[in-house]
């Protein structure tokens, strides 16, 4: 294990930000245990769930299967950085009002999903939704209240304002 | 009933109010245990066995040892506290001599860094002798099979006790003359020989359901830090903290005040966070080097060595008469626990025997233990799978005499008061209510029209439903309500909420006290400083925990109305709480405030003494909750592919407390029934190894195999639930699996009798019939 650390820098939620990583280390593993950023959670490891899906350079990706040096010099964005401190996002808004978190463990995952779905197809189609959404596994919600809120937030959203 | 009289415009029961934790949901902030560090923190890894049955003979821990950054490494030797003979998983820490599933932990590494620890795994060599292995629950069963448990070690039944609590005729409870049978029950009643040879149709049918898991996102997790008087506390994910604390002090042999559990955000428990798994080996870990350790399962532990759902075998033979009476049933269901004991036999009976009306029956029951991960409760255990046998059975049946199936089910679905196989009265429940509302639905109703639009391009169209429910559990509990200074109100129980049931409470306070819902506090304690109280399981901790703290309310506002009556120099009888004030009924201007009330019993020298309810009750009366749902499918002849088109839950919730957070239950449980029915295994090899531990072969279903899930809620109250409330996470788990057999039995004719309905079983039964 006694492997050197490489310096590399990163746009994390908008701000420049240095970090040591090793070579084998996981975007995952740097963002939850080095950053401090737990939002992306570990649901299976292997790409599977999609409870790890962070936004890389726009793309919805699986961030288990992205080696954190992958990521030197891009764009990172992970639930933290979906809103504001001060404000949700209209994702995050309508998930709360249609009561779509249960257990919420795999609900940071979804939600960068969605927000990639929408930044692609702004106005999706129920199917379009489900399948954004397909390569995230909810075991609490039966995904009906997930897609009805992703609808209700695309709507909000007025064309063209993405 | 218990519903008291509420003021005015009171926020609370019956509004659809979305969990007020959602906002921490959406943004990540919530903390799990895996999101949780302490200063110095270790990390577990465990050393698992690759044979499903082996003798160890020798296990050599110098390598892993002297690797830096290990700080322990331990095996059985170092654990005094482990013996022989272990009556559950959570007491067989680290395997001793023998390993008795693939998965089972051999060896515990805690490192500085994961990383660390899982290179430490691969330098520690274990000896084995590979034993043949027990992987067929049939054959386990046999007499000369290979030996799982160790002979004289007791079966273990407390889970069936906190469950489903029902009382049945139980048999030999230690292993009787077959090695591997762990428990038996069976009940009887009335001449099934005579019933047989009365019958114009006998119809018998091997139903199978396999393994499944219960498939929480959330792995099992545990944080475990000592102080150095001996006291540990544990952040964990359970579904119980009382009960992981009772199973962690039995399994470390100290006393239950020396351990603090908190119990953290559970991310998905559905049964699997009942009982101990890895609590105890990380404590031990820590307490080896006297530093915080974590220990995170990754998935492939969590399906290879989680405690997944037994699997169920069930030979049903039923007699009936050609105008559908019916005369005799005969059942044997073989529940296979895994490695150790500790099944629900009792719900099986119950609903096979008692669900209708069968004048004769004689049912047995056996726990069968085999080379596998044992098993744990899986959201209303063995009632999907019982359901699955009994009702494909009914359908059955009405097909082949030609009978409405849903007007056949009613003519023979027992009422209230009618007794169930343990002679026991059927409570008040909803399940005549659901069955009429769904056999109302349009779908229904159109199911001839849609099965006629098959073919021109479609595929073979069906329509199915089935009626499942579950009896409802029972465990004594505790909540306290205090009035705070300010006139809020504070609510405490140790209760986890694993469903949204902290809002629902809140909402009950609110309503029992006359307190809006804003002014309500509800808070989880740990296990140092909550009340005492049950697991959150089996559907029910609304009508357990909801009782509490509704009567502690209750309490809480009658001390409230006494300190408020000598003040006003005013009767009880007469006071009312209307906005945050109490006032004389009728003489708005004259009252006292809350505020003012909370203030005095806590105001120095002051005589008045603080607002504090408490309730502690038990039970002994169920609340039997039903659900019915139906599927509206289109088969691929060629390919046997089954496309979900529409599908419908129709649910007795008793009184929906919170209608938004009962949908959420009922989507969600219809879902994973839907999982049990269509793709969810675990498949083993003939030498007991699982060949698909991932999220990529054990496939859960996803939102695009998914149509939306239509709910209707029907509300028949419980006699003794808060405001006629029942449980409601369970029932929605349980028709699916007949639901989905009975509308391919519709489109295709065939009928399906082992689960999951994959395209493969579907097209070979459709080619088989010709």
């Amino acid at each position: 294990m006694n492997v050197r650390k490489q310096a590399m820098t990163l746009t994390l939620n908008d701000e420049l930000v240095e970090v040591l990583v090793k070579p084998y280390e996981t975007l995952l593993d740097t963002l939850r245990e080095t950053l401090g950023l737990t939002g992306p959670k570990e649901g299976c490891g292997t790409g599977d769930c999609g409870a790890c899906t962070v936004h890389l350079d726009g793309k919805a990706v699986a961030s288990c299967l992205v080696l954190a040096l992958q990521a030197r010099n891009r764009q990172v964005r992970t639930i933290e950085g979906l809103g504001t401190d001060d404000t949700l996002h209209p994702l995050q808004d309508a998930f709360v009002r249609h009561g779509v978190p249960q257990c919420g463990f795999c609900i940071p995952g979804v939600l960068m999903a969605a927000a990639a779905l929408l930044a692609e197809t702004p106005r999706p189609s129920d199917e379009e939704i489900r399948y954004g959404i397909a390569g995230n596994l909810c075991r609490c919600t039966g995904y009906t209240k997930m897609v009805t809120a992703i609808a209700e937030a695309a709507a909000a959203v007025p064309q063209g304002a993405r | 009933m218990s519903t008291m009289k509420t003021t005015r415009d009171v926020r609370g029961v019956g509004l659809s109010i979305p969990r007020p934790d959602g906002p921490e949901k959406v943004t990540g902030r919530v903390q799990y245990v895996a999101d949780m560090t302490s200063r110095g923190l270790l990390h577990a890894k465990l050393l698992r066995s690759r044979h499903a049955h082996a003798r160890i003979v020798g296990i050599d821990t110098t390598r892993a040892k002297a690797l830096p950054g290990v700080r322990a490494v331990l095996t059985a030797r170092d654990i005094p506290e482990l013996k022989h003979k272990a009556p559950t998983r959570a007491h067989a820490v680290l395997a001793i001599d023998r390993v008795v599933f693939a998965g089972q932990p051999v060896a515990a590494v805690a490192a500085d860094e994961a990383a660390i620890a899982e290179e430490a795994l691969d330098l520690i060599e274990v000896q084995y002798e590979v034993l043949p292995a027990a992987v067929d629950p049939l054959k386990s069963m046999q007499p000369g099979a290979p030996p799982v448990a160790e002979l004289g070690t007791e079966a273990d039944t407390s889970e069936a006790l906190a469950h489903s609590a029902v009382a049945m005729a139980k048999g030999e409870a230690a292993p009787a003359k077959a090695v591997n049978i762990s428990q038996t029950a069976a009940v009887k009643r009335g001449d099934v020989a005579k019933g047989f040879a009365e019958s114009d149709l006998v119809l018998e049918h091997t139903y199978r359901v396999p393994m499944v898991h219960q498939g929480y996102l959330e792995p099992h997790a545990v944080l475990a830090e000592w102080d150095r008087a001996g006291n540990l506390t544990l952040w964990a994910s359970t579904q119980g903290s009382f009960n992981t604390r009772s199973e962690v002090a039995d399994v470390l042999g100290i006393e239950e005040n020396r351990i603090k559990v908190i119990p953290v955000e559970c991310g998905g428990g559905f049964g699997g966070k009942i009982r101990a798994l890895c609590e105890p080996i990380t404590a031990l870990l820590a307490r080896a080097t006297k530093r915080p350790v974590r220990y995170v399962m990754t998935r492939r532990e969590e399906l290879e060595a989680g405690m997944p759902a037994p699997q169920v075998i069930i030979r049903l033979k039923t007699g009936v008469k050609r105008d559908g009476a019916l005369m005799a049933l005969e059942a044997e269901t073989v529940l296979e626990s895994g490695a150790f004991s500790g099944t629900v036999l009792a719900v099986s009976a119950v609903f096979l025997g008692s669900l209708y009306r069968w004048p004769a029956f004689d049912i047995k029951g056996s726990e069968v233990l085999t080379h596998k991960p044992s098993v744990a409760a899986y959201r209303a255990p063995v009632a999907p799978q019982t359901i699955f046998a009994i009702d494909s059975h009914m359908e059955s049946l009405a097909r082949a005499l030609a009978l409405d199936p849903v007007e056949f089910r009613r003519r023979h679905l027992q009422k209230p008061g009618e007794p169930m196989v343990n002679n026991q009265p059927w409570a008040s429940n909803g399940a005549h209510e659901v069955l009429t509302r769904i056999a109302e639905h349009p779908l229904w109703k159109e199911r001839e029209a849609w099965k006629k639009s098959s073919g021109n391009g479609h595929g073979l169209r069906g329509t199915g439903l089935a009626l499942g429910g579950w009896l409802g559990g029972l465990q004594p509990t505790s909540a306290t309500v205090k009035l705070n200074p300010d006139g809020t109100l504070a609510v405490l129980t140790g209760q986890v909420d694993i469903a949204g049931t902290n809002i629902a409470l809140a909402q009950i306070a609110a309503t029992a006290y006359g307190l809006d819902i804003d002014k309500v506090k509800i808070t989880t304690g740990d296990t140092d400083v909550a009340p005492l109280t049950g697991l959150s399981a089996g559907s029910k901790t609304i009508y357990t925990v909801g009782t509490a703290v509704l009567q502690a309310a209750q309490n809480a506002r009658q001390q409230t109305l006494e300190i408020a009556a000598k003040e006003l120099e005013a009767s009880v009888q007469d006071l009312e709480i209307v906005d945050g004030k109490v006032i004389v009924r009728g003489v708005p201007d004259k009252g006292v405030t809350l505020a003012s009330i909370g203030k005095k019993g806590n105001l120095y020298m002051s005589k008045v003494e603080p607002v504090l309810g408490v309730a502690h009750p038990a039970f002994s009366q169920q609340a039997p909750a039903f659900a019915a749902q139906l599927a509206r499918i289109e088969v691929d002849p060629d390919t046997g592919q089954t496309t979900l088109h529409d599908f419908v839950v129709v649910q007795d919730a008793g009184h929906a407390i919170n209608p938004l957070g009962v949908e959420g239950q009922m989507q969600g449980g219809a879902v994973q029934s839907l999982g049990i029915a269509l793709t969810e295994a675990l498949m083993y090899d003939d030498s007991g190894r699982l060949m698909n531990p991932s999220l990529l072969d054990y496939r859960t279903l996803t939102a695009a195999d998914l149509p939306d899930i239509e709910t209707i809620i029907v509300e028949v109250p419980s006699p003794s639930g808060p405001y006629g409330a029942r449980g409601v996470g369970e029932p929605p788990i349980v028709p699916a699996p007949a639901a989905l057999a009975n509308a391919i039995h519709d489109a295709t004719g065939v009928r399906l009798t082992e689960v999951p309905l994959t395209p493969e079983r579907i097209a070979l039964a459709i080619a088989a019939k010709g």
